[in-house]
């Protein structure tokens, strides 16, 4: 394996540990979504940095289109408070205009320039190696230094709020009572996670963002019984997908951050499978097993 | 259908495209309170992202881009997808919007992937696949306007012929369940009237963008009236309208279409909001004002 394979499975697997935590605290809240809306609603954002500052700069570009992300987030909130719209028509009505506004601004400002509307869906990753930033005298890959950055600020911020974060998801009311902060959780979450999404998109491109967050973590809930668990698995399918997904790329010669994505569906498809207990081959297998017992136990066979 | 074009006092290009894209907001705008009402929008998104690798299977499979092939494989994908989200839903453990989620990455990435094995191919015909991403309404020809007139007429008139079935289903599950109609048989017919809409709409606006064109009509008109008949004559004229509007504005100001079209549906659906007769923010901050203000 060369150093650019080795770069590309990297910033690939320090995402999908950053995105794995988040999408799992984001599933059990059922606000799975949510992460899909933000990595689109951030393209204005984006738009927005490179018209002001003319450049695409790591960090400009991550403060303005988070920003922008939590405006999207609170802009839904606040339609949902009216009690007029449902959550999810929320949801569909706000990142969809959001979305638009960037794309006119790219087609109309930033054409032809340092914007190209493909590259930011279908992702960069493959040109991950080519974009270095001089740390300490060595050229670093600037997205490997992003996403691990992001990892390890993730990572930090479960830590420290492991116990608000654990009650307010999985018991909002014993959380109120025990004095745990959920409501301040909440918001800790939904900027992180606006964050991380920015990241991704930026370094990465949007089809990852929606496969990272959603995939590993709905997979690890069906085989986890306890939230450490569920995050450790989460991120564990994400990295199984960063190396395999590399793989069948180059195997197959086809788009990295796709093959990516599809090993984390892969991933999905095996545990809705083969997950003790809850597995759908599993539970089969169960009742043939059970049956047979029976028959046995009853009829001496 | 020329003599419906020939009836816009508009050049013959643009009056094409304006008459498409009315229909179309007509037809998804019709279509759309049926899955705002069930708490569904977001399918919408599953499955307008679900159509790409539809798309690009019709590709491979005919060789050449033809739309009624490409209508085909992106509603037998976007099907798909659906049913995907519904099995999800069903088999347990795994939330709904975790399901499409699910279903969304899935068929997205799946798309991505045939996509660029098809470009890698060399092929001069396959040029424009991605177009498909962001939608392309300037490219609209008389064809394409009859096949979404076909279609989606077809799906409308399903639509009214079933209505009570529909309806029942919509707002009350279980009472349609007890009265002896098998829930899949509404979830699957609900979801190819959704379908339809959406391989109509996409070829138009863009995966990324159609589901605002389902919902955005359905919120603005929900607020204008408490009838499901109602609701969804209103839907589908307020789509019809944005839709021709958002054709115009952007013939004239060299804007992409499908983002004008959005953002001015967004734009009825926010207005009706805040300004709706009764249930408008500004109706009911009204009201609270003359409750306070009196005795």
């Amino acid at each position: 394996m060369n150093l650019d394979a080795l770069v590309i499975i990297l910033t690939a697997g320090l995402l999908a540990t950053a995105c794995g935590v988040l999408g799992s605290f984001l599933v059990l809240r059922r606000q799975a979504l949510m992460s899909d809306a933000v990595s689109h609603a951030v393209l204005p954002g984006i738009v927005l940095v490179f018209l002001l500052t003319g450049s695409r700069a790591a960090l400009p570009t991550v403060l303005g289109a988070t920003l922008v992300g939590v405006a999207c987030v609170l802009g839904f909130e606040a339609l949902r408070r009216t009690g007029l719209v449902r959550a999810d028509a929320a949801i569909a009505l706000t990142f969809p205009a959001l979305f638009s506004l960037g794309v006119i601004g790219v087609s109309k400002f930033a054409s032809g320039a340092h914007l190209d509307l493909d590259t930011a869906i279908y992702g960069e990753i493959t040109f991950a190696p080519l974009r270095t930033l001089a740390v300490a005298g060595l050229d670093v890959p600037r997205s490997l230094l992003v996403t691990g950055l992001a990892a390890v600020l993730t990572l930090l911020l479960v830590v420290v709020l492991w116990r608000p974060l654990q009650a307010s998801t999985l018991d909002p009311q014993f959380g109120e009572i025990a004095g745990l902060r959920g409501q301040l959780a909440q918001r800790v979450l939904l900027v992180a996670s606006t964050a991380v999404a920015v990241v991704a998109f930026d370094s990465v491109g949007a089809i990852l963002v929606v496969a990272f967050f959603v995939v590993p973590a709905a997979a690890a809930h069906l085989l986890a019984t306890r939230l450490a668990t569920m995050l450790i698995l989460a991120v564990a399918v994400g990295w199984a997908s960063a190396v395999t997904g590399h793989w069948a790329a180059v195997h197959y010669d086809t788009s990295i951050s796709g093959t990516i994505g599809l090993a984390t569906v892969v991933c999905f498809v095996l545990a809705r499978l083969l997950a003790p207990r809850r597995g759908l081959l599993w539970r089969a297998w169960r009742r043939q097993v059970g049956a047979d017992r029976f028959t046995a136990r009853w009829y001496d066979v | 259908m020329d003599w419906l074009i020939g009836l816009v006092p508009l050049p013959y290009p643009v009056a094409v495209v304006a008459v498409g894209t009315a229909v179309l907001g007509f037809v998804a705008g019709a279509l759309g309170p049926f899955a705002v009402l069930r708490g569904r929008s977001m399918f919408g998104d599953a499955m307008s992202h679900g159509t790409l690798p539809g798309v690009v299977v019709a590709f491979m499979v005919t060789g050449v881009k033809d739309p009624v092939s490409s209508l085909v494989g992106a509603a037998v994908f976007a099907g798909a997808a659906a049913l995907v989200m519904i099995g999800l839903e069903r088999a347990g453990r795994t939330p709904p919007d975790a399901a499409i989620g699910v279903a969304l990455s899935a068929s997205f990435t799946l798309g991505i992937v045939l996509l660029t094995r098809v470009s890698q191919g060399g092929d001069a015909d396959q040029s424009g696949l991605d177009a498909y991403l962001f939608g392309q309404a300037a490219g609209m020809v008389v064809r394409d306007v009859e096949l979404t007139v076909g279609i989606g007429g077809l799906a409308v008139v399903l639509a009214v012929a079933f209505f009570r079935l529909l309806r029942s289903a919509t707002f009350d599950p279980q009472f349609t369940a007890v009265a002896g109609v098998p829930t899949w048989a509404v979830d699957a017919a609900s979801t190819v009237l959704l379908a339809v809409a959406v391989v109509l709409g996409v070829r138009t606006v863009g995966v990324i963008l159609m589901v605002a064109l389902l919902v955005a009509p359905a919120v603005a008109a929900r607020q204008l009236t408490t009838r499901l008949s109602g609701m969804i004559a209103l839907s589908g004229l307020i789509g019809a309208v944005c839709g021709v509007a958002g054709a115009l504005v952007a013939g004239r100001t060299e804007l992409p279409t499908g983002p004008v079209i959005v953002l001015l549906a967004t734009a009825a659906a926010l207005a009706s909001i805040l300004l709706a007769p009764r249930r408008g923010i500004l109706a009911r901050l009204h009201r609270r004002r003359a409750l306070a203000g009196a005795p």
